[in-house]
C-alpha cells in the first residue's frame, strides 16, 4: 500500500508536466485542426535551451522559462507563419502532421549536430534535495516542476477564459465560420495560438530538463505520450488533456512499481486502445467533425 | 621566329612533365598504391558521438603509422563512411568499400548492432573484421572465424573481474546478499545477469532484480524496491545515464549498501563526479577496458599523441579501441610482409598482440581471451584496483556512507 | 480487354521484364544492393499507397508491421528452422496473411475515430510494437537482437534472390492497386477520401473497404520487412520498427504523388539512389537528418501533389494547347 501512495504522488507530480506539454498541442488542434508533431522536439529544443542558459550563464532553469519561453513564442510565429500557414485545401490538417514531422526531424538533427547525443540534465544545486512527508519521499524539484506547471495551465486557462484574445479562440474552436463573421481575424488567432502553444512547449521543457535527462532523440518517446494524452483526453479538449495527462503519470508509477518499469509506459497504450474502443472520441472530445 | 621557339619550349617542358608523370605512376604502382581501409562509422544518428569517438582513434592511428611511413611502405588511407547508425546502411557501406572501391581491409563500426550485420557482409567476401566495439553477443554468436575484437574481453564478461574480486575476500567481508537492478540494453542487463550467476552459485542470497527500459529516467520507485531487500552489494547493469540515476536515488534515500558496482557511468572520470557529487563518488566500483594510466603497450604515446591532436579533453575509450585495431594491422604486417586478408585471420588466430588495450589474444571466433579491470572511485579519484598485476592502488571495503 | 487496361498490361509487362533482367546483366554487387534498398523502399511505398493513398486515412504505423514482419521471420527460424536457402521466400506469403490478419482487430478500433485520431493511434501501434520486440524477451531477445541464419547463397550473385524477392513484391504491390483501382473497391476507396459521411449514406460498406485495403497494405508491408530481416541477417527493436523507414517511404509516396499507381514506386526510384549517392558525398558533415527534414519539407510544401499528377497535368495542359491552336471552335469548347 505504501509503495502504491508512493507510486501515485509521483504520478500525479509527473502528470503535471505531461500536461503542461499536451495543452499547447490540443490548443494547436482545437483551433487550426493541426497536430503539431514537433511539439515534442520544441520540448526538447527547450531543455537545450534552459540546459544552455544554465551552464553558461548560470541562470536557473526555472527562471529560465521567463526568457526561453517568449523565445520560443517567436519561434512558434514563425514556424507557423512559414510552415503550417502554407498548408492549404482539404488535406491541410494530414499534411501538417507531415509537415511538423519533418520539422521534429529537423530539430533533432541541428540538435544532435550543436549538442552531440549524449544525455544531458540541467542539475540545478537543489536538485537531489527532497522532503520525507509522512514517509512518503517527496523530491524538491518534483513539487516545484507541479507547481510551476499548475500555475502555468491556470494562467493559460485565465488567458482563454477571461480576455478579448481568449474569447476569440474560443469562438474559433467552436464555430470558425461564425467567428470570422463576428470580426474574429482567424490568422491571427491562429498565429498567436500556435506561438502560445509552442511557448507551453517551452515552458515544460525548461522543467522537463531538471527532471529528466534527455538527448536530441528524446522527442521520439515525448511524442508517443503527448499525443496518446491528447487523444485520451480528447483532441482539442484542454480539460480532457489535463486529466489524462495524470491519469498517464499515475497508471505508469503505478505498474512500474507492481509488475515491472518495463511495461509501464505499454501499460498506458493499452488502457488508451481500450478506452477508445468504448468512446471514440476520447474522454472529453467532441465527435470529430468530417473536415 | 620567336613565337616558334616558345612553342617548342612548351612542347619540351610538357613532354617533360608528361614523362615525371608517367615515372611516377609507374612508381606507384609497384608499391601497389596506398593501403585503403574501409570503416562504416555513425557520425550522425544515436550513436554518433561514439563513431565519431572511433574516428579520432582510427584517424590518430593512421597518422601517426603515416608518419613513420605508413604500412609496409604504402601509406594508409582511411575510407570513412557515415552509416548514419543504421545497421541496413552499415551493411551497404561495407559492401560498397569491398565490391566497389576494393579497399584492401576494412574496420568495424561502432556498436555491436551495427558490427554483427557488417562482420556477415565481410566475413562473406573473406575479409576479415578487426572491430573495436562490437563485443556484444550478437557478434559472436554467428560464430564467424573473421572477427576480431579489439578490447580485453567480450562485452558480456566484462564484470566477471567484480566477481573474482568478491570472491578473492576473504569470507567475512564478502557480501551476502545482492540486489541488481539493470537497463534493457545489451550492453548492461545480461552483464549483470552474468554476475549475478557467478555470485549465486558462490551463495551469494539475490534479493531483488529487475529490468527497467531506456527511458525509464525516475530510479526512485526502483532503489525503493532495491533499498527495501537491504542488500549487501548492489550490482547493476548499467549505461551512464541510468547510473547516474540510481546513485542519486540511493543518495536521496540514504540508502548506503556496502558495495556498489555498476557497469557503465562510474568509469566515466569527467561526467560522474559532476552527475552525482564528488562526494558521492567514494567506494564505486566499476569496469573499463582502458585508462589513460593504464601500463598496456604503446599507451602512454597514444594518451601523448591523442592530446597533441585533439587537446587535453578526456579520452573516450573507444578512441583507444579504435586505435587498437590499427596497431593489430600494423603487427601483422610487420611479423607476416603482408596485409592480405586470408593471411591475416590465420595469423591472428595464433599468438598474442600488444596493444593499448592490452596484450590480446582471440578464440576461433574472435571473442579476446582476458579480462578487463575493476575501476574504483578512491578519495575523489578513479584508480584500476583488480587484478592486481594492473592495479594502481588497494581496493578499499566496504563502501563509505555517503559523502564520506 | 479495354484499350487502357491494354496498355496498363503492356506497361507493366515491360517494367517487369526490365526490372527481372536488371540483376542478371549487373552483377556489380555493389549496384545489386543499391537496388535492393530501393526496392525494398518502392514495395513499402506502394503498400503505404495502397492503403492511405487512397482512403485518404494518413497511417503512421506502417514500420509497426514492417518490424512485425521481419520478427515474425527470424523468431520462426530461431524456433522453427526453416534452412538458409531459399525456403524462408516460400514461408513469405504466410508470415505477410498471418501479421495483416493479427492487425485487423486493432485497425477496425483505429477505424472508428476519424482522421486524426486514426493517425495518431497508428502512430501510437508503431511504439508498442517496438516495446514489445524489447518486452519480449524470451522470443525476440530484446534489446539484443535477434540474429538470422546466415543465407546460403553463391558469393558471385548472392544480392540477386534478395533483389528478386524485393521486385516481386513490388509488382505484387503495384498489381493490388491496379486491381483496386479498376474495382468496386477503387471506387469505394476514392468516395471514402471524397466524403466518408456521404459514401456511408450512399450505402457504401466503409469500413469493410477500408478494411480491405488495410489488410492488402499490411500484408505487402510485413513480406518485405521478412525479406529485409533475412537480407540482413541481424534485427534489433530500433531498426526493425524504425520511424525513418517509414517517414521515408511516405516521403517517397508524396514525392511520386499519391493515390497513383506509380507515383510511390518513382519516388523511391529517385529518392533512394540520390540519398547514397548524397551519403558518400556529404557523408562526414553530420547533417544528414537536418538534409533529409529539409527535402521532405520542401517536396510537402512546393510539390505536395507530386511529380505523376503535376506532370500528368502539364502532360494535360500542352496537349489542350496543341488542340486549341488547331482551330478557335475547339477553343470554345475548351472554355466552356
Amino acid at each position: 500500500m505504501h509503495q502504491i501512495v508512493q507510486a501515485i504522488i509521483l504520478g500525479v507530480l509527473i502528470g503535471g508536466v505531461y500536461a503542461l506539454m499536451a495543452s499547447g498541442l490540443t490548443l494547436v488542434f482545437g483551433i487550426m485542426k493541426v497536430i503539431n508533431v514537433a511539439q515534442g522536439a520544441l520540448v526538447i529544443l527547450a531543455a537545450y535551451l534552459s540546459y544552455w542558459l544554465f551552464s553558461h550563464l548560470g541562470i536557473d532553469p526555472f527562471l529560465s522559462i521567463l526568457v526561453v519561453a517568449p523565445a520560443m513564442f517567436v519561434l512558434g510565429v514563425a514556424v507557423q507563419l512559414v510552415f503550417v500557414r502554407s498548408l492549404r485545401g482539404p488535406d491541410a490538417s494530414e499534411l501538417s502532421l507531415l509537415v511538423t514531422w519533418a520539422l521534429a526531424l529537423g530539430i533533432e538533427g541541428v540538435l544532435s549536430v550543436f549538442f552531440k547525443t549524449t544525455f544531458r540534465s540541467t542539475l540545478p544545486s537543489y536538485a537531489d534535495r527532497s522532503w520525507d512527508v509522512l514517509g512518503y519521499n517527496v523530491g524538491f524539484v518534483r513539487v516545484l516542476a507541479f507547481g510551476t506547471s499548475a500555475v502555468l495551465l491556470i494562467l493559460l486557462s485565465l488567458l482563454l477564459t477571461r480576455t478579448r484574445f481568449g474569447r476569440a479562440v474560443r469562438a474559433t474552436v467552436q464555430n470558425p465560420t461564425a467567428a470570422t463573421l463576428l470580426g474574429v481575424d482567424a490568422n491571427r488567432v491562429q498565429t498567436l495560438s500556435f506561438g502560445l502553444g509552442v511557448s507551453m512547449a517551452a515552458a515544460a521543457g525548461a522543467v522537463y530538463g531538471v527532471i529528466y535527462p534527455f538527448n536530441p532523440g528524446s522527442h521520439y518517446d515525448l511524442i508517443s505520450r503527448l499525443l496518446s494524452i491528447v487523444v485520451l483526453g480528447g483532441l482539442g479538449s484542454l480539460g480532457g488533456a489535463v486529466v489524462a495527462a495524470l491519469a498517464m503519470g499515475v497508471i505508469e508509477a503505478i505498474v512500474a512499481v507492481e509488475i515491472s518499469p518495463i511495461w509501464a509506459s505499454f501499460s498506458f497504450f493499452v488502457v488508451l486502445i481500450t478506452f477508445l474502443l468504448v468512446r471514440p472520441q476520447g474522454i472529453f472530445g467532441l465527435r470529430e467533425r468530417t473536415l | 621566329m620567336t613565337r616558334n621557339v616558345v612553342r617548342l619550349a612548351a612542347l619540351a617542358g610538357g613532354g617533360a612533365l608528361l614523362a615525371a608523370a608517367l615515372t611516377v605512376s609507374g612508381s606507384a604502382a609497384t608499391k601497389a598504391g596506398p593501403l585503403k581501409i574501409g570503416i562504416s562509422l555513425s557520425l550522425s544518428g544515436d550513436f554518433s558521438d561514439s563513431g565519431k569517438a572511433a574516428q579520432r582513434g582510427y584517424k590518430l592511428w593512421a597518422n601517426v603509422v603515416n608518419a613513420k611511413g605508413g604500412v609496409l611502405g604504402r601509406k594508409v588511407q582511411l575510407i570513412v563512411q557515415d552509416d548514419t547508425s543504421s545497421p541496413t546502411q552499415a551493411a551497404t557501406n561495407y559492401q560498397n568499400f569491398i565490391t566497389k572501391d576494393k579497399v584492401d581491409l576494412v574496420f568495424g563500426p561502432f556498436s555491436t548492432l551495427l558490427s554483427a550485420p557488417s562482420a556477415a557482409v565481410a566475413n562473406r567476401y573473406g575479409y576479415a573484421f578487426i572491430e573495436p566495439a562490437g563485443g556484444g553477443p550478437a557478434v559472436f554468436k554467428e560464430k564467424l572465424h573473421n572477427v576480431f575484437f579489439t578490447q580485453p574481453a567480450p562485452v558480456l564478461q566484462s564484470a566477471d573481474v567484480f566477481a573474482k574480486f568478491l570472491l578473492s575476500l576473504p569470507k567475512s567481508q564478502r557480501p551476502k546478499t545482492a540486489a541488481y537492478p539493470s537497463l534493457d540494453d545489451p550492453f548492461a542487463s545480461p552483464i549483470a545477469d552474468r554476475v549475478r550467476s557467478l555470485l549465486e552459485k558462490a551463495g551469494v542470497k539475490t534479493t531483488y532484480k529487475t529490468i527497467y527500459p531506456s527511458e525509464t529516467t525516475d530510479m526512485g520507485p526502483i532503489i525503493q524496491k532495491v533499498a527495501a531487500g537491504h542488500p549487501d552489494a548492489v550490482i547493476g547493469g548499467t549505461q551512464n545515464n541510468d547510473a547516474f540515476a540510481q546513485v542519486k536515488a540511493m543518495v536521496q534515500q540514504k540508502f548506503s549498501p556496502k558495495f556498489v558496482f555498476l557497469t557503465n557511468g562510474p568509469n566515466d572520470p569527467a561526467e560522474f563526479p559532476s552527475k552525482v557529487g564528488a562526494k558521492n563518488v567514494n567506494g564505486i566500483f566499476a569496469t573499463g577496458d582502458w585508462f589513460p594510466e593504464a601500463k598496456s603497450p604503446g599507451n602512454a604515446a597514444f594518451v601523448a599523441a591523442y592530446h597533441k591532436a585533439y587537446g587535453a579533453g578526456a579520452i573516450d575509450p573507444t578512441s583507444a579501441e579504435a586505435y587498437a585495431a590499427g596497431q593489430v594491422v600494423q603487427d601483422v604486417a610487420a611479423k607476416t610482409h603482408s596485409v592480405d586478408n586470408k593471411k591475416v585471420i590465420a595469423t591472428l588466430h595464433t599468438g598474442s598482440w600488444p596493444t593499448v588495450e592490452g596484450v590480446l589474444r582471440w578464440n576461433s571466433i574472435g571473442e579476446p581471451q582476458g579480462s578487463d579491470l575493476l575501476v574504483e572511485w578512491i578519495n575523489g579519484k578513479l584508480y584500476p584496483v583488480y587484478p592486481s598485476n594492473v592495479a594502481l592502488h588497494k581496493p578499499v571495503v566496504p563502501k563509505p556512507a555517503w559523502g564520506g | 480487354m479495354s484499350r487502357s487496361a491494354a496498355v496498363g498490361v503492356l506497361r507493366g509487362g515491360a517494367f517487369a521484364a526490365a526490372g527481372i533482367a536488371f540483376p542478371f546483366v549487373v552483377h556489380a554487387a555493389w549496384i545489386v544492393n543499391i537496388g535492393v534498398l530501393t526496392l525494398m523502399y518502392a514495395a513499402l511505398a506502394t503498400a503505404w499507397n495502397l492503403f492511405s493513398g487512397y482512403s485518404g486515412y494518413i497511417s503512421l504505423g506502417q514500420a509497426a508491421f514492417f518490424g512485425l514482419g521481419a520478427y515474425t521471420l527470424g523468431i520462426t527460424f530461431a524456433h522453427v528452422g526453416i534452412g538458409s536457402g531459399y525456403n524462408p521466400f516460400y514461408a513469405l506469403p504466410l508470415v505477410g496473411a498471418g501479421v495483416a490478419l493479427a492487425s485487423l482487430p486493432v485497425a477496425w478500433i483505429a477505424l472508428r475515430t476519424r482522421h486524426m485520431t486514426f493517425a495518431i493511434v497508428t502512430l501510437t501501434l508503431l511504439f508498442v510494437t517496438q516495446q514489445l520486440a524489447f518486452n519480449l524477451h524470451s522470443i525476440t531477445h530484446g534489446s539484443s537482437g535477434l540474429m538470422l541464419p546466415t543465407p546460403s547463397f553463391d558469393i558471385a550473385d548472392y544480392d540477386r534472390p534478395f533483389y528478386l524477392a524485393m521486385f516481386a513484391l513490388l509488382l505484387l504491390g503495384l498489381g493490388a492497386c491496379w486491381l483496386v483501382l479498376r474495382s468496386k473497391l477503387g471506387l469505394m476507396l476514392l468516395a471514402i477520401r471524397e466524403d466518408e459521411e456521404k459514401a456511408r449514406g450512399l450505402g457504401i460498406r466503409v469500413t469493410t473497404a477500408k478494411l480491405i485495403a488495410w489488410w492488402l497494405s499490411v500484408a505487402v508491408s510485413a513480406m518485405v520487412g521478412g525479406v529485409w530481416a533475412y537480407y540482413l541477417t541481424f534485427i534489433y527493436p530500433e531498426s526493425a520498427v524504425d520511424p525513418l523507414v517509414m517517414i521515408g517511404a511516405v516521403l517517397m509516396t508524396f514525392l511520386g504523388g499519391r493515390g497513383t499507381l506509380w507515383g510511390p514506386a518513382i519516388g523511391a526510384f529517385l529518392l533512394v539512389p540520390v540519398q547514397q549517392y548524397m551519403l558518400t558525398r556529404l557523408g562526414a558533415s553530420q547533417l544528414y537528418l537536418v538534409g533529409y527534414a529539409a527535402v521532405f519539407m520542401v517536396v510537402l510544401l512546393v510539390l505536395p501533389r507530386g511529380i505523376v499528377p503535376s506532370l500528368r497535368d502539364w502532360i494535360d495542359r500542352v496537349r489542350e494547347r496543341q488542340r486549341t491552336r488547331r482551330g478557335p471552335i475547339v477553343r470554345e469548347e475548351a472554355h466552356a
